[in-house]
Formats: structure tokens, C-alpha cells, sequence
């Protein structure tokens, strides 16, 4: 097919139209029509749709074609923002499948909540795709204001309305410091997008290095927030916690996603801009220092957990961090290793965020780790499936997440931070006596609560299968996925 | 493709084992499973022993598997150990005995993955997965007190199989190596400066002296045999597994060669430490399992001093005594299986006098118990004398140390034996061997004699590869007078 220019550089907007429209629709229909209507399916008929146009676009440029010039450069749609809209749809794909059902049990489904997922999955690719820092604030905003509303979204609950107001202030916070970044990094260069802050900043005689080091750490500091670096994750297990189970999903695999996507430009447009020199040196020192602490903090913090939601709250938080080492080694392969981790990591906590739905009590509640305590020979197959998604997220071959972890590692190597990667691997090891001590008292410890009853739709079901499916087979045969980024083009934000 | 064969025949029937609903079926289709390996490996010659398919090109990892070499000798050994233990644990085992199966097979599809992993990357994954069987024995099997055992054995491994992960993944990097298969990385690898290289080395060595075990990194493996099920089958799957000599043999020593050799003193050391102390604290515990724990760190000491002494014949000794060990130390925990199916006790106190009631049962043990301690003619001999001897060439007082364990486990062995068979008889007067205990100590009898008597098959493989691996180093001179001294 061959489309006049105009035409095929509006092509990667595609994907954002079918997301907008089918929130459109969803949302007519949920208020308007009378008795029960299939939102879920029509939503998640959406970003499947959504989903074919972005694998088409990624393959056209893994197969070399030119890439689009979307809205002159601010919206790129390279290997980066191809793999990382995938990785968000599927991630949104298979948290909404199970959405549906737990709003009615929780009688909570009301009809936005299908549109505002959808919205949400629609800023998440803006923002993965920015190539400029308004285009990246647009994306930002869409997703957060959407997110803000379903991590409240458990009316009446205490926890609930906290988790809504902390992740609404502290998020407009972090909004607000991204913002006075953007602005202090126009100052420096004049530019807002990546490619000229990056060239304005590398040109010869540039003078105002100190203010684009500063607009640097404001830049960082403000999607630090979004993607749940120490010291700015505070909010991050609260809001876990209170938000209802899917949206935990959808926040820990969605929202992080995108948030590393741009903080994966941003960084390569600000070190192409800061150069190898002082300044530059800081910005990765401060980006190092702030990865070592997630690191550090998300795997111990989670060893003192109870609840098995905390705890995962806990895990996200050093997952991030294992993330971090991909940003830190930086350029394409950077990119590529963080794609990769993020994958494995969309496909293994739907997996475990999944059985946890499934297991949770009425009031979204109960998930302690006594209650869980003899699951193994009361629900073997979501003790098995809880089990499968702990172990790859502890980094065991050859499921899922090894292979992330193979791929973050030996990039951070490769650019020789083998500092932070030694303490990521230390950290690892205390990973495991967390996840360990879930499985244990899965299948060692006497069951000394009523039965714990188990939910499921066909939806939930089918996504739990689907994502037990991805933990397995992309660990065992990750290589065609690895292949296809290494022949996709990376433009990132400096080259 | 008899390679991959040898991996997936095992894990293929430890699923069927799962899923298999009727009774009878099991035991026939474990036997089946573990000799069809057994028969695989033996056949496993040529080119239809090695496989060589990319599997993730991006960061170089192969299915490299070679079944033609030291590894594959060494799984012919541990298939043929799997066989009676199977048998055993169809025996002992009453519930989910399926389940109990399925593991051993599994451990046993993992042991051969790590034999005849030709490729770095694809020998961590089996290092890894290897443990999940063993911590399913300990947790669905084992005793009262097998959780905090578990925890700690889980803390161990994965502390050791990280730390390695890590040296792996700096690896390739740092040398420019091609991919992790063996023969790229050994292209590159040894060119490393020899800091660099000590650094790689000491995580490597971390992680195979975890799983040795030698000392300080051995303290969870006598609470994990302690705690197993009292058959002793999980402490055979167990045993198989210990595997930190080989993959120092085959991996750590040939990659790093001026690590090895900047950190071979304290190898040499903490060797002959363990050998030593292992012994010592051997013949101070009465709980038969923790007696047979200690004794075999004590030769683990022994197969590290081996090792450490970079020496031709040290190392193939070494691995020799890891082959033969398998055969002895499975055997013990097999003979203690019985023995506890006899009395319902681990503890000394409860046996005495069995030969009388007994002759034939305890004549197998003490056969057994004579290869563990050293006798020659028996299958630990050749190694251990080999292991000392390449020993004297590095470090005289690590080998003096190695040969005092070696008597001074022999003077235990006997006194051992004395303890269990001899003297007063004590309570009923017990059973003698059942026709199904003879079928399970039959082929450790025969590998018991084989080894011993016939060493010189495995030598040669162990041999060449030692060689190849010591090639950077200058072979020396004690060579042929090490291999006079085996046959």
C-alpha cells in the first residue's frame, strides 16, 4: 500500500485514533444503553485493533522502511516507541480483561471505567512516542489524569480515597517539577525537542551547560516520580495497595512502561545535550546514585511485607530499579535491553496481579499472607500460576524474567557500570527470600483460614493462561523478540 | 540430536510421570525413563552426540551440548546411580509417589543438562532449574524442621548461582568473546588481565564452592540431608547435584587460567581445610545422615584439593573421585534408607549387631563403605590417590592434610561399620536384604567395582579435557607417573 506522504506520516497516529474512538464508544454505551453491555470485550476489541496497527508499524521499520516524520519529529514512531507500544497494549490487553468481571463483584462498575483505562493506554503511547518535551507533558497528563481516577476508584474505602489524593498530589507535584524542567531545559537550549536539545547542547560554544544540568535533574526528578525511583516512591505501595487490584495491574505494568519510555528519551536527548564532560558526568552519577538506592530499597523494603499486594508494590519499585540499569547503560542498546525487561515484566506481574485478583476476597481485601497460607493443595492451579509468576519475577531460568535480567545486566556491563549491576545482582539474591517466602507458605504452611475461594470469569481465565503462556515460552524462546529489536531502528531522542 | 535426547527423555516422562493417573504405570515408565538415558548416553558417540543450534543470537547464547566428553562420562555414572534410587523411592515413598519421581527424573534431565552444556549461558539455566526438583523434594518430602532447612539451602544456591550469573554476563563484555560457547569464550576469555580474571574466578569459585560444598559454604547441605525424606532418594538426587568440581573443571579452571592460578592457594587451602574438618565433625555426630553429609564435605575437600592443585593429574582425579562419589556417597544414603526402613531411627544408638540377622546386607554395605573410604580396587581409589598425588606437586602440606583425611576416613569408615553391624545386637532381630533391596544395590555394587577396577575409560576423557584445559599452563612432569600409578 502506498500512501501519499501526508498520509503514511499520520499512519503511527492510528493507533491513538482506535484507542480514542473506542473510548468514545464505550462510554456512550455504558451510560446510554439499557441492561447489561460487553464494555470489556468492546474495549478490549479496541486495543486489540490498536495492537495490529502498532506490530505493523514496528515490523515496517524492523524491515527498513523510512520512518514516518509524524507532526514534524514530535512524534516518533522508531523501534523504541513500536516495542514499547506493544508492550503497553498487550499489558492493557490483559488487565482489562479481567476488569470487567471485578468491578461488577466489587460493585464497582460503573461506566467510565472502560473508557478511562482506554485513555490511559492512549497517553501511555504519547508518551513512549514524544519527541519533543510538550508532546511528552501532553502524554504525561492524559495517561496521569485518567490514572488518578482509577487508583480512587474504590468509593467508600479508606485506603481507597487515600491511595486517589496521594497519588493525585504527589503526581501533580512531580507533574509541576517536570514541568519547571521542560522549562528550564527551553531556557538553557530553546529548543523542546530531543534532537535539538541534544544538537543545541553538543554545538560549540554552548554556554549555558549548568542550566540545562539543572532542567536535567528537574526533568529526571519529575519522571523519577512516574516510574517509582527512591526517593520520590513514597506514594508507590499505598497507592498499590488501595487502588483496586486491576488498576494495580494496569499502574505496574502500563504506567511504568511509558513512563520509561520517556524517561529513556529524555535521558539520550540530555546526555547527547550534556556531552561526556562535567556536567555530564553528574547527570549519570545522579541517575546511577538513584538507581542503586531503588535497587537497594525496593527489594529490602519488601522483605518486611505482610501483604502479598504491599509486597509486590515493593518488588515493582526494584524492578524499576533493574529497569534503571538498562537507562543507565543508555543508548540503543539501553533501549533495547529496557524494552526487553519490560516485556518480561508486563507479561509476569499480570500473571501474579491476575491470581491475586482471582484469589482476592469481596471487598478487594485479604491479601495477607496467612490468608494464602495452603493454597497449593486447596487452588493448585492459581498456587501454580501465582508460583510460576514469583519465581521468573525472582530472575529464575529459563521463564520470563530471566531473560529481562540477562538483558539489563549485560548491557549495564557492556557500558561498564558493573558497580550498580553488582549491587542489582546482590539485591537480587534478597529478592529471593521474599518471593521464596510467598511460595513457602503457599505449599508448606497449614491452611488455617476458611477456604480461600477463587473468582474467575472467562476473561480473567483467558488473560491468566495468556500471560502464564508469555512467562514460559518467552523465556524459553526470547530470541526472535530480541532479533527484531536489534534490526529495529532506534532514534531515541539524541541521534 | 542423541544429545538433546539425553535433556529432554528425562523431563519429557518427570512430566508424563505428573500427569500419569494410574498406579502401576509409574514405576515402569521412571525405570523406562532413566534407562533410556542411561542407554542414550552410552551410545552417544560422534557427531550425533553434539548439537549446535543458536538460541538467543543477540547476547550469544547456543544449545551447545556435547555428550562425547568428560560430562558425558560423568552422566553415564549418574543415569546409572538414578536407576536404583528411582527403584527406592517407589519402594519408600507412599504419598504422591509420582510426584516424588517426577523430581528425580527432573533432577536427573537437569544433572545432564549441566554435563553436557557446551555453552555458558545454557549451562546456568540447567545450574539454576537443577535446584527447583531439589527444593520440591525437601518441601513436599522432607521432615519436620525442612523449612528453615529449605531457606537456607535456597539462600545458598542463589547466592552462589547469582554471583556466577553476574561473572557470566561480565564474561562476554569484557573479553569481546563472540558468544558463550565454550570454545569462544576460551578464544578470549584467557587473554583478560590477570586482575580482571581473579576478580571473574572468585565469583565463579564462590558459586561452585556453594555447591561443592567446601568450607565456609557448606553448612546447608547437612541440614537439606537431614531433613530430606528418610529413604534417602532426595539425598541421591541431592548428591548428583553437587556439582561445584565440575563446573570448575569444565568452565571456571580453562576460561580464567591466571585467576585460577592467583587463587588456587586459597583453593588449595580451603580444601584441604574441609577435607580435614569435614572428617573431624564426621565422628562427632550419632545422626547416621548428618554422619554421611560430613563425609562426603570430606571428599568434596578432596576433589577441591584436586582441582586447585592445576595440575594434570589432580584435576582428572579430582573428577574421577566426583564419578566415584556418586556411586559411594549414593549408595551410603541408600544403605541408610534401609537402615532406617529397618529401625525408624537416623541415630547410631539404634543399631548395632545387624550382621548377624543380616550377612548379606551388611557385606554390601561394608563393599560400599570400603569404595567411600578409599580401599583400592574400589571405585574412590583411583581418584582420590590421583587428586593427592597432583596435590604433592603444588602444595605438600594441603596433600599431607588431604591424605590424613583420607586415613582418617578410613579408620571412621570401620569404625562405623563396627557401630551399625557389629557388636551387640540391639532390639529385634531385623530382615535381611528383601529381593528388591539386592535389585537396588546391584547396580551400586557393580558401579562400586567397576570405578575401582576399571577406571581407566573415564580417566581418558577426564585426561583430555584436563589437558586441554591446563594448555595454557605447562603440563608437568609428575604426569607419567600419575597415570602408571592408575592403572
Amino acid at each position: 500500500m502506498t500512501l501519499p506522504p501526508v498520509y503514511g506520516d499520520l499512519m503511527p497516529l492510528v493507533p491513538l485514533l482506535v484507542l480514542l474512538v473506542a473510548a468514545a464508544v464505550t462510554l456512550l454505551v455504558g451510560v446510554f444503553a439499557r441492561g447489561p453491555v460487553p464494555l470489556g470485550g468492546m474495549a478490549v476489541l479496541g486495543v486489540a485493533v490498536a495492537l495490529g496497527f502498532a506490530v505493523a508499524g514496528f515490523l515496517a521499520g524492523v524491515a527498513g522502511e523510512p520512518l514516518p516524520r509524524t507532526l514534524g519529529g514530535a512524534y516518533l514512531s522508531d523501534g523504541l516507541s513500536g516495542a514499547l507500544s506493544i508492550v503497553i497494549l498487550l499489558g492493557s490487553g490483559l488487565t482489562m480483561l479481567g476488569a470487567g468481571a471485578h468491578a461488577r463483584r466489587m460493585r464497582l462498575d460503573h461506566p467510565e471505567l472502560f473508557p478511562l483505562l482506554l485513555l490511559a493506554t492512549l497517553g501511555a503511547l504519547v508518551l513512549v512516542s514524544a519527541g519533543d518535551l510538550i508532546v511528552l507533558l501532553l502524554g504525561l497528563e492524559i495517561m496521569s489524569l485518567a490514572v488518578y481516577v482509577l487508583s480512587a476508584w474504590r468509593e467508600g474505602s479508606r485506603t481507597g480515597e487515600e491511595a486517589g489524593l496521594k497519588y493525585f498530589l504527589l503526581g501533580a507535584f512531580g507533574s509541576a517539577v517536570l514541568v519547571y524542567g521542560i522549562a528550564l531545559t527551553y531556557g538553557a537550549t530553546g529548543r523542546f525537542d530531543l534532537v535539538g536539545i541534544a544538537a543545541a547542547g553538543a554545538a560549540p560554544g554552548f554556554a549555558s551547560g549548568g542550566l540545562l544540568l539543572l532542567g536535567a535533574g528537574f526533568l529526571l526528578v519529575g519522571l523519577a516520580f512516574k516510574v517509582g525511583f527512591v526517593p520520590f516512591h513514597q506514594w508507590l505501595p499505598d497507592v498499590y495497595t488501595g487502588a483496586p487490584t486491576p488498576v494495580t495491574a494496569f499502574m505496574s505494568v502500563v504506567v511504568k512502561t511509558a513512563a520509561f519510555g520517556a524517561l529513556l528519551r529524555v535521558a539520550s536527548g540530555l546526555t547527547g545535550g550534556l556531552g561526556a564532560g562535567a556536567y555530564g558526568e553528574a547527570f549519570t552519577t545522579l541517575l546511577a546514585v538513584v538507581v542503586g538506592a531503588t535497587l537497594v530499597v525496593g527489594n529490602t523494603g519488601a522483605l518486611l511485607q505482610s501483604g502479598l499486594k504491599r509486597l509486590l508494590a515493593y518488588s515493582s519499585i526494584a524492578h524499576a530499579g533493574y529497569v534503571g540499569l538498562a537507562v543507565l547503560a543508555g543508548g540503543a542498546d539501553g533501549a533495547r535491553a529496557a524494552a526487553t525487561y519490560l516485556l518480561m515484566y508486563t507479561v509476569t506481574n499480570v500473571l501474579a496481579l491476575g491470581v491475586l485478583n482471582a484469589v482476592m476476597g469481596d471487598d478487594d481485601q485479604g491479601d495477607r499472607l496467612e490468608r494464602l497460607a495452603g493454597l497449593g493443595r486447596r487452588q493448585p492451579w492459581m498456587a501454580a500460576g501465582l508460583t510460576l509468576a514469583l519465581v521468573s519475577l525472582a530472575g529464575f531460568p529459563p521463564l520470563a524474567g530471566f531473560v529481562g535480567k540477562l538483558a539489563v545486566f549485560q548491557s549495564a556491563i557492556a557500558s561498564g557500570y558493573v558497580v550498580i549491576a553488582a549491587i542489582g545482582i546482590a539485591s537480587a539474591i534478597v529478592a529471593v527470600v521474599y518471593y521464596g517466602r510467598v511460595v513457602v507458605t503457599l505449599y508448606l504452611h497449614d491452611p488455617d483460614h476458611g477456604v480461600v475461594g477463587v473468582h474467575r470469569s472467562a476473561g480473567s481465565t483467558f488473560a491468566l493462561v495468556l500471560a502464564a503462556l508469555g512467562v514460559v515460552l518467552l523465556g524459553l524462546f526470547p530470541g526472535w523478540w530480541l532479533d527484531l529489536l536489534a534490526r529495529a531502528p532506534m532514534v531515541l531522542g539524541g541521534a | 540430536m542423541i544429545a538433546a535426547a539425553i535433556v529432554l527423555v528425562p523431563l519429557a516422562v518427570a512430566v508424563a510421570l505428573l500427569l500419569a493417573p494410574r498406579r502401576a504405570v509409574h514405576l515402569p515408565l521412571a525405570v523406562l525413563g532413566v534407562v533410556a538415558t542411561l542407554v542414550l548416553a552410552l551410545f552417544a558417540d560422534g557427531p550425533a552426540g553434539r548439537l549446535d543450534v543458536p538460541w538467543i543470537p543477540t547476547i550469544g547464547a547456543w544449545i551447545a551440548l556435547d555428550a562425547t566428553g568428560a560430562g558425558g562420562a560423568l552422566l553415564r555414572v549418574a543415569a546409572l546411580v538414578m536407576l536404583p534410587t528411582v527403584l527406592w523411592a517407589a519402594l519408600r515413598v507412599d504419598r504422591h509417589a509420582h510426584r516424588f519421581l517426577a523430581a528425580l527424573l527432573a533432577t536427573l534431565a537437569g544433572v545432564a543438562g549441566i554435563f553436557l552444556a557446551r555453552d555458558l549461558v545454557l549451562f546456568y539455566v540447567f545450574w539454576d532449574l537443577t535446584l527447583l526438583p531439589g527444593l520440591a523434594l525437601l518441601g513436599g518430602w522432607g521432615l519436620a524442621h525442612r523449612r528453615a532447612a529449605l531457606v537456607k539451602y535456597l539462600m545458598y544456591a542463589v547466592a552462589g548461582s547469582f554471583v556466577m550469573l553476574l561473572a557470566l554476563l561480565a564474561l562476554r563484555p569484557l573479553s569481546g568473546a563472540a558468544g558463550y560457547r565454550f570454545e569462544e569464550l576460551l578464544a578470549a576469555t584467557p587473554q583478560l588481565d590477570p586482575l580482571t580474571q581473579a576478580w571473574l574466578f572468585g565469583a565463579f569459585m564462590f558459586a561452585f564452592a556453594v555447591k561443592l560444598p567446601i568450607f565456609p559454604l557448606h553448612a546447608w547441605l547437612v541440614d537439606v540431608n537431614e531433613q530430606n525424606h528418610p529413604s534417602g532418594a532426595a539425598d541421591v538426587a541431592g548428591t548428583l547435584y553437587k556439582l561445584g568440581g565440575f563446573g570448575l573443571f569444565a568452565w571456571a579452571l580453562p576460561l580464567l587460567p591466571d585467576g585460577a592460578t592467583l587463587l588456587a592457594p586459597l583453593g588449595l587451602a580451603l580444601g584441604a581445610f574441609t577435607a580435614v574438618y569435614a572428617m573431624a565433625i564426621a565422628t562427632r555426630h550419632t545422626h547416621l545422615k548428618r554422619v554421611l553429609a560430613y563425609f562426603s564435605i570430606s571428599h568434596m575437600g578432596i576433589v577441591a584439593v584436586g582441582l586447585f592443585s592445576l595440575h594434570l593429574a589432580g584435576q582428572s582425579g579430582a573428577m574421577a573421585l566426583l564419578a566415584a562419589q556418586m556411586v559411594t556417597t549414593s549408595g551410603l544414603f541408600l544403605v541408610a534408607g534401609m537402615l532406617h526402613a529397618r529401625r525408624g531411627s537416623f541415630e547410631l544408638d539404634a543399631f548395632g549387631g545387624l550382621a548377624k540377622a543380616a550377612p548379606a546386607f551388611a557385606a554390601v554395605s561394608l563393599l560400599v563403605l570400603f569404595g567411600g573410604i578409599g580401599v583400592p580396587g574400589l571405585a574412590n581409589f583411583p581418584g582420590e590417590f590421583l587428586a593427592v598425588l597432583g596435590a604433592f606437586a603444588a602444595s605438600p602440606l594441603a596433600a599431607t592434610l588431604a591424605v590424613m583425611a583420607a586415613i582418617g576416613a578410613g579408620a571412621f569408615g570401620v569404625n562405623l561399620f563396627q557401630r551399625l553391624f557389629q557388636g551387640e545386637a540391639k532390639g529385634a532381630p531385623t530382615r535381611d536384604l528383601s529381593p528388591l533391596e539386592v535389585a537396588v544395590l546391584v547396580p551400586i555394587v557393580a558401579a562400586t567395582l567397576w570405578l575401582g577396577i576399571a577406571p581407566a575409560a573415564n580417566l581418558t576423557a577426564f585426561e583430555a579435557e584436563a589437558a586441554a584445559g591446563l594448555a595454557a599452563a605447562p603440563p608437568p612432569v609428575v604426569l607419567e607417573l600419575a597415570e602408571g600409578g592408575a592403572r
